[in-house]
Parts: C-alpha cells; sequence; structure tokens
C-alpha cells in the first residue's frame, strides 16, 4: 500500500496541450475538473470507482454551493463501503453516459440529486447506500477467492480488508480490479440505521474545505482552459428592453480585443418542456466584448456605445408604482382560488369592524452571491463542454440542449464549485447567455463574467408579494376563520402557504391569489414563497393574539395543540425554554416569536419546522439592537448534525439580512442598487452576539428533512414581533432597517 | 506596461495594461486563482491579499503600485494550509459556499499579526468582509481559537 494518507486531495492533474506558439500549460484540481477522470480504472458501480492507490472516486449527480450536499452523498457511500475518509474524493456522473445508458444515474437518485443540496433526499440516499454496500461485497468476494476463505470471514474496514483466521490483509486498492469483475448473487441488505457509524455519528472535514483554505478551490469563475478567451456580458438595463445598435469600431482596436457577440432573442431556439418549466431561463438582449484577458474585456465594453430600445418597462416603473400596483390589486377579485374550507369570508363579514385586518409587503432583493455570474463554455457544431456553476446539473443539461441543438449524450457537463446560489443559480438562465455568447466562437472555451453591478441589474429576484389578511377570533380568543389575498409578481411562487394554519388548525380559511405581471425578471429565491409567507402569517397572528391579549407563545402553543404532528409543541417549548422566554427584561428589550416549516406539503410529519425566538432592544433614540436569535427544529432526523447547524445558523443570519436591509428599488425600469455600496449586507460587527442552534427539539421522526431554506423564514417575523413587544409598533413591510425612532 | 512583483516570495515579470487592478494581474496573467473577485469597488473583501503584511483589497490596487512590496496571497499564506488560522478553519467545517473564505482568511492573519489574541472588537474592527451564507459565528470562533493557540505558543 503506497498511498500517504491526506496526499489524494492535494493531488493535480497537469495537463498539456499543443497551442500556437508553443505548449500551454494548464492545472486544474481534480475535484472540480475531471468528469471520467477515474474512467480507466475498473468501476465497482457506475456510482462508485477505486483505485490501486485506494482512492475512492465517488461519483456526484449534483455540484456543492455551501450546503455540504456533495460531502453528503460521499458519507452515504463511505458508511457501507467502510472505506477510511481521508480516501474519499468526488468528480460528477458523466450525463452523457447518462443520456447513453438509458438514464442510469437519474432514474436511480432522482431529479432533485442534480440540486447542490439535494444529498438528502430519498432517494439519492438509497442509492448511495447501497452502491457502498455493493462495493464492499465485492471487494470481500475478492478477497475471499483469492485467499480461498469463505467470505463471511472477511473484514471490511477503513480501506483494510483482512481475514483475522489467516492473518492476512490487503489495502481495498488491491483487490479493486478483482472486486470489479465479481457478479454478486443478490444486492446486500443494508445495515440498519442503529449499527451507522459515519452518518450521525462523524463530522468529517468537508470535501472542498481544503482548497478552499489553500487557494486551490475551483469555482466557476476559477476555471482556465488552453486557448480560452474572456467575455464581458452587457443586457438591456430594463429588463425585456432590446440592443438598438452599437459601435465596434470605437473598441477594436483597444488592446486585447477579440470580438463581439450579440445576443439576439429572436434566433431560432429549441423548447423542451422539463424541468426548465418553473424556471424564466428566456435569453435576453445583450452584448459580451470578448477579448484576451477579463480587465480588457471589461475596460472596452464600459467604452463599447451601446444604445438600447427600453421597452415597455420604462414607463412609469419606480417601485413606488410597483407597490402601488400590488396594494390596489388587493382590492380587486382575486385570480385564483388555492384553498377553501369552512366559511372563512361569511364570519367575517358578520365581524365587521371587530375583524383582525392587515395587509404586509415584501420586495424584490437580490440573492448577491458572492461569486459573480459567470460560466464557460466550449461549443463546437456537434459537442457542448460546460464548467458552469449550475446548481442543477440537469437543468444545464437542458438548457445547453435547447440553446445549442446539440444532442443531450454530447453535452459534458463539469462541476466547478459554486460560489453561493441561493436559487440563483438553479434556473439556468445564466448558463444560457454564456451559450449564447459562446456559440457564436465556435472551437473556442469562452469564459462569462458577469461584472457585479451586471449580477446585480440583471438578477432573478425573489418575489415581490403583498397580503391583505382578514381574521376574526373564537371566544377563547384564537383565529376562527382567515381570509388571505396574496398579490406577488409571478403566480409560480404563490399559494405555498407553509403553514398548519391553513391546513385545519384554523377552522375556516380561504387563500387566494392574484398575479400581477411586472417588466422586472424574479426567480427561485432560498424558501421561495415561505421567505415573504411566513414573515406575513407569523406576524398577524401576532396581531391576532395581541387582540385576544393572549401571549404569543401560549397563543401559538394553543393553536398547534390541534396539529398531530407533536414536532411543532416541541420546538415552541425548546426555544422557549433555551431562550428563557417570559424572563424579566431590562426596559427597551423584549422578545418575539415565530413558527415556520419548509416542505410540509400541507401534511403533518414531513418537512422541517422551526420555531425563532428574537431578543431585541429599541434604544431611547430609537435604535433596533438583535441580541440574541435562538431556534428550534425538528427535521425528525439529522444525518450530520454539524452540517444541519451550519445551515440553520446561516439561514438565520440570512434571514436577517433580508428582513432588516434588502430592498432593491426600480427607477424608470432599472434596478438602482448595484453593489454593495448601495445594497448594504450584514457584516461582522453587525451579527448577534448569541445565535442559537438548538438540536433538542428533533422528534426522532424516520424522515431528514432538509433544512437550508427554514431559517430564513422566521427571524423576519420573530425580530419584527419583538419590536411591536418593545415599541408598541407593529412592523408590516420588509425590510425594517435598524431605526424604530418615533 | 511591465512591472516586477513579488508574489509569495517569487518574482514575476508582468505586461498588462495600465490599468489593471493587482486582484486580475494574479488571477488572469498569473493564473493564482485564489484570490477572488467580488465586487470589483473594495466593498466585500473578497480580494484580500497583504501588501508588506498589511491587508488591502487587491481589486482597487493598480498592479504596477505593487512594484517593491512583498505580496501575500492566499496560495502563499502558508505550505500545506499549516497557517494557524487555516488549521482552525478545517477543524471548525468554518466555510459554506467558501467563496469569500481566502478573503476572511487573509484579512484575519493580517489582524493576528497585530492582534495575536484579538478581542471581539478588535475582530469586528478588522473583519468588515462579507460573507452571503452567514458563516460569521465560525469565522469568530476559528479567529479566537487561533489567537489562543498562538499565544500558548509564545
Amino acid at each position: 500500500m503506497t498511498h500517504e494518507r491526506g496526499i489524494s486531495r492535494r493531488d493535480f492533474i497537469i495537463a498539456t496541450s499543443a497551442a500556437a506558439g508553443g505548449m500551454a500549460l494548464t492545472i486544474f484540481s481534480l475535484d472540480a475538473q475531471s468528469v471520467g477522470a477515474a474512467s480507466k480504472v475498473p468501476e465497482l458501480t457506475p456510482w462508485i470507482v477505486i483505485a490501486a492507490d485506494n482512492t475512492v472516486t465517488v461519483r456526484v449527480p449534483g455540484p456543492e454551493a455551501g450546503t455540504g450536499g456533495m460531502t453528503q452523498i460521499a458519507m452515504l457511500v463511505a458508511e457501507e463501503l467502510q472505506c477510511a475518509w481521508e480516501h474519499v474524493r468526488t468528480e460528477p456522473i458523466s450525463f452523457p453516459r447518462n443520456t447513453r445508458e438509458a438514464d442510469l444515474y437519474i432514474k436511480a437518485s432522482g431529479i432533485w440529486s442534480t440540486f447542490a443540496g439535494g444529498g438528502h433526499a430519498p432517494e439519492i440516499r438509497a442509492t448511495m447506500l447501497q452502491a457502498g454496500a455493493s462495493a464492499r461485497e465485492r471487494l470481500r468476494a475478492a478477497a475471499a477467492a483469492r485467499w480461498n476463505v469463505p467470505v463471511n470471514e472477511i473484514e471490511a474496514r477503513e480501506s483494510v480488508l483482512r481475514h483475522p483466521g489467516t492473518s492476512r490483509s490487503a489495502s481495498y486498492g488491491e483487490f479493486a480490479a478483482q472486486a470489479a469483475r465479481v457478479q454478486l448473487p443478490s444486492e446486500p441488505t443494508l445495515k440498519p440505521e442503529t449499527a451507522w457509524t459515519v452518518l450521525r455519528k462523524q463530522n468529517p472535514p468537508r470535501l472542498h474545505v481544503r482548497s478552499v483554505v489553500d487557494g486551490s478551490s475551483m469555482y466557476g469563475i476559477d476555471v482556465r482552459r488552453p486557448g480560452m478567451l474572456y467575455a464581458a456580458l452587457a443586457q438591456c438595463p430594463v429588463h425585456g428592453g432590446k440592443l438598438k445598435s452599437f459601435d465596434f469600431e470605437a473598441i477594436r482596436r483597444m488592446p486585447g480585443v477579440r470580438g463581439v457577440a450579440v445576443i439576439d432573442p429572436q434566433e431560432a431556439r429549441i423548447h423542451l418542456k422539463k424541468p426548465a418549466y418553473w424556471a424564466l431561463t428566456d435569453v435576453q438582449s445583450g452584448i459580451a466584448v470578448v477579448a484576451d484577458h477579463y480587465w480588457q474585456a471589461r475596460k472596452a465594453l464600459e467604452a463599447l456605445p451601446l444604445q438600447w430600445d427600453y421597452g415597455p418597462g420604462v414607463e412609469k416603473r419606480d417601485t413606488q408604482h410597483l407597490y402601488d400596483a400590488l396594494y390596489a390589486r388587493l382590492n380587486e377579485t382575486p385570480d385564483t382560488l388555492q384553498k377553501d374550507f369552512g366559511d372563512a369570508p361569511k364570519l367575517i363579514a358578520e365581524a365587521g369592524d371587530e375583524a383582525v385586518v392587515a395587509t404586509y409587503l415584501t420586495p424584490l432583493s437580490e440573492h448577491a452571491t458572492l461569486e459573480p455570474l459567470n460560466g464557460t463554455a466550449l461549443v463546437t457544431k456537434d459537442k457542448v463542454e460546460l464548467w458552469h456553476p449550475a446548481a442543477m446539473a440537469a437543468q444545464a443539461q437542458l438548457i445547453a440542449q435547447e440553446e445549442t441543438g446539440v444532442a443531450p449524450e454530447n453535452i459534458e457537463i463539469h462541476m466547478p464549485l459554486i460560489g453561493g446560489s441561493f436559487g440563483r443559480r438553479v434556473g439556468g438562465d445564466d448558463l444560457r447567455m454564456v451559450l449564447a455568447v459562446a456559440k457564436k466562437f465556435p472551437g473556442t472555451p469562452i469564459h462569462v463574467i458577469w461584472s457585479r453591478e451586471e449580477t446585480f441589474r440583471q438578477g432573478r429576484y425573489r418575489d415581490l408579494q403583498a397580503v391583505r389578511f382578514a381574521a376574526t377570533l373564537d371566544k377563547d380568543g384564537l383565529p376562527e376563520a382567515l381570509v388571505a389575498h396574496v398579490a406577488g409578481h409571478t403566480p409560480v411562487t404563490l399559494g405555498l402557504f407553509n403553514s398548519i394554519y391553513a391546513n385545519g388548525c384554523i377552522p375556516n380559511v380561504r387563500i387566494e391569489t392574484s398575479a400581477v405581471p411586472m417588466h422586472v425578471l424574479t426567480g427561485q429565491f432560498r424558501g421561495p414563497g415561505y421567505n415573504s409567507q411566513c414573515f406575513f402569517i407569523e406576524s398577524f397572528i401576532d396581531e391576532c393574539a395581541a387582540r385576544a391579549g393572549i401571549d404569543p407563545l401560549e397563543y401559538r402553543l394553543r393553536i398547534v395543540s390541534k396539529w398531530p404532528d407533536s414536532g411543532w409543541t416541541k420546538c415552541l417549548r425548546e426555544v422557549a425554554a433555551h431562550s428563557r422566554w417570559g424572563q424579566k427584561l431590562p426596559p427597551r428589550h423584549a422578545q418575539g416569536i415565530a413558527m415556520g416549516n419548509w416542505g410540509m406539503e400541507d401534511k403533518p410529519f414531513t418537512g422541517t419546522t422551526i420555531a425563532a425566538v428574537a431578543t431585541v432592544e429599541v434604544t431611547e433614540t430609537g435604535s433596533l439592537i438583535v441580541h440574541a436569535i435562538d431556534v428550534a427544529f425538528d427535521s425528525g432526523k439529522v444525518l450530520n448534525i454539524d452540517a444541519v447547524n451550519a445551515q440553520l445558523q446561516g439561514s438565520t443570519i440570512f434571514g436577517l439580512n433580508l428582513c432588516l436591509h434588502e430592498e432593491l428599488h426600480v427607477k424608470d425600469g432599472q434596478i438602482v442598487e448595484a453593489n454593495f455600496d448601495s445594497y448594504k449586507m450584514l457584516r461582522m460587527a453587525d451579527i448577534p452576539p448569541r445565535i442559537n442552534v438548538h438540536a433538542s427539539a428533533l422528534s426522532g421522526h424516520d424522515r431528514y428533512g432538509g433544512t437550508g431554506e427554514v431559517g430564513v423564514g422566521v427571524v423576519g417575523p420573530a425580530v419584527a414581533n419583538a419590536i411591536f413587544r418593545a415599541t408598541a409598533r407593529r412592523i408590516r413591510a420588509m425590510p425594517f432597517g435598524t431605526d424604530h425612532a418615533g | 506596461m511591465k512591472a516586477t512583483l513579488q508574489i509569495n516570495g517569487t518574482s514575476h515579470t508582468v505586461e498588462a495594461d495600465e490599468s489593471t487592478p493587482l486582484l486580475w494581474v494574479l488571477r488572469d496573467h498569473l493564473g493564482m486563482t485564489g484570490t477572488k473577485f467580488g465586487c470589483g469597488i473594495g466593498q466585500c473583501g473578497a480580494c484580500t491579499v497583504h501588501l508588506d503584511g498589511a491587508a488591502v483589497r487587491s481589486c482597487l490596487v493598480p498592479f504596477n503600485s505593487a512594484t517593491g512590496l512583498e505580496v501575500t496571497t492566499i496560495e502563499g499564506l502558508s505550505q500545506n494550509a499549516s497557517h494557524v488560522l487555516q488549521r482552525a478553519w478545517m477543524e471548525d467545517n468554518v466555510p459554506q459556499c467558501g467563496y469569500c473564505q481566502a478573503g476572511m482568511l487573509m484579512a484575519a492573519a493580517a489582524l493576528l499579526r497585530e492582534h495575536p489574541q484579538p478581542t471581539d472588537a478588535e475582530i469586528d474592527g478588522a473583519i468588515t468582509n462579507i460573507c452571503r451564507c452567514g458563516t460569521y459565528p465560525r469565522i469568530r470562533a476559528a479567529i479566537h481559537k487561533a489567537g489562543k493557540r498562538l499565544s500558548a505558543k509564545e
């Protein structure tokens, strides 16, 4: 056994290729770049390859965007394979092979396994555990055959095969080639969860962390290919507008400039249906300058005279205009009935002025992923190669097919690391722009970079939404009827009331929605719909509690007592205990509470439930200080508590950003904020000193709920409800900032 | 224009347009992609490097103005990720997406040089970089951990 522990992740491939004038040397890191690099070594299953040096390569269907999803998938294999973690690395599955071999991978792992962070879904879990077990049994069988001993006497642990009776041992790597030829009579049975030693037990270093801290990490923006050219992109500042004219002569002689690519939405394109239907990925009119270096491309783009036809978006399209349109829509007849049981409208009409009525709004927000949008593609007549930070690989394959007409078996997808997605890189509109540029330079790898300003102004923002609520209370003060009319920019994320209120805990409920089309483009945003609607409903329920004169925790406990999933009660009780709800606080201090669930599909015992308490102070001069945020959650069970803590801590801060500061303004149809000088983000000094994630509410119910989104929803209402209790002023719109004077 | 830069102890002669920021010379001309592009206006800190030991945002430094100064990037922070901060970062699984972390580490390394055991207030003052994933609490804890180890050694 020659493998040195810990070395595998530091290995690099050095690829040379003859370029004009000599040899171009490119170095790229294995985990990001090497589709099928392990393919010369025989595979134990389509998912697992073990090299002679003991390196275990796990083929993953989705990328790493920060959730630890890629590591999670490798851990599933490690659990059953019983290999040493330091030998594990990952490479992407081959999408061309998947297509050629009748959906070999995706059929087994599910389409959402190609999504960054999809590593906890039941299909991928079962598939990867089985692959690990299958590979382990092949290794044992190969060793038994060689040593001529019964297979049940062979131990497989920490990448070593042992036969204690004869004191023989060998590394996995030594038997990998023989094991690949073993036919198992049947697939092995999986260990019971109680026998797990990795999952739920260990917290190994996430696979990309070493490369992150030593600077060798390979994000989309770090991709370098032989002969690659850089492109700087400009799209119409008013969404939906068109490029009218440009003057290439003005920049032709600038240093490094190689050409421009005009992106024309009128060009013929294929339109496939699935699963792209939920994403707005239409190509936008624009132009890219291509040059030897990015800085040259960017300077030339800045110097390039451009004329735009802004289109209808430019007329009377300021922020207030958009908000007024939403508020006005709430007064009109709704489009769509989402939910209706009991007789809520009648009860509310009868209550007259006694009804609790309120209107809420959440603004457009930008994902602001720290890695600006970018991507690299090599397009030839019959082949496409992508090095794109796509957060959903299957979607990337479809977009590439649509934009280039190349068959899916000829679309190769590399998976560089993703410098944050939060929904932004799921749909693939960014990839479409990259391909629209790259296909104008067939045979040359083109690396397109959006400036930060372009990233901000060409977003697919968090949906703009408003709601009007009306409720009546029963004799005990609890909600008896609720009517909600939600108006939003796109209908896609409406009707997602992930709450128990709309699923039986209020006896009479009517939820209606209306779409208010606007020219500004929106899209998936961490916890789509929920990130607005949890603020709406949890603030409004607080209003009902205040009207009833009941403590907000007690009020919620009474409501959730009607719900069969006791995880909700447990989350409330645990977060209350840990935050010492009801404690005597200094003057001007107060606590607020909120609860929610992401992924619950209108049923108990689904998704992840959460309750949050914010402890705040509003000073004499009106400054808001958030001293602590406590959250307690129930995802059923967890596979890796450290990774879950990271997600909940991070999503809590994400939620705090949303509710305090994040708002995009529109002026003359254009997005105003373009960089971090005008779009405030929380920094170290702004973070509450105590952000506490409590696992004590975990019910142990048999599910592994996702934890990336759920924290985002509850923070805003918890803080707003705390401000109400400190100041008696009710907050009905995000963002509400830190100035609460007057 | 041409300039000779000292980067991580090695001399590099670079020819680039005069206005090119150090960030893009590192990334595109020298292939050192560990230093990240985040905003281009010195706000986010993803591009933080050291010039003679001081943390600066390389997107705002014209490359030729680094002539005569020692440039240190994340690739040169240590051999084999052995810097006390890098070790704490790995032990605590600090990064999520990781994109901001090179800049965070370089800012933290400059801080520790000045304040080997920094207070929370000193961390707040020195770490003004943006992390969209919200790893701030882990970054703070890892800096404290590294600081304690540094002080224990002295």
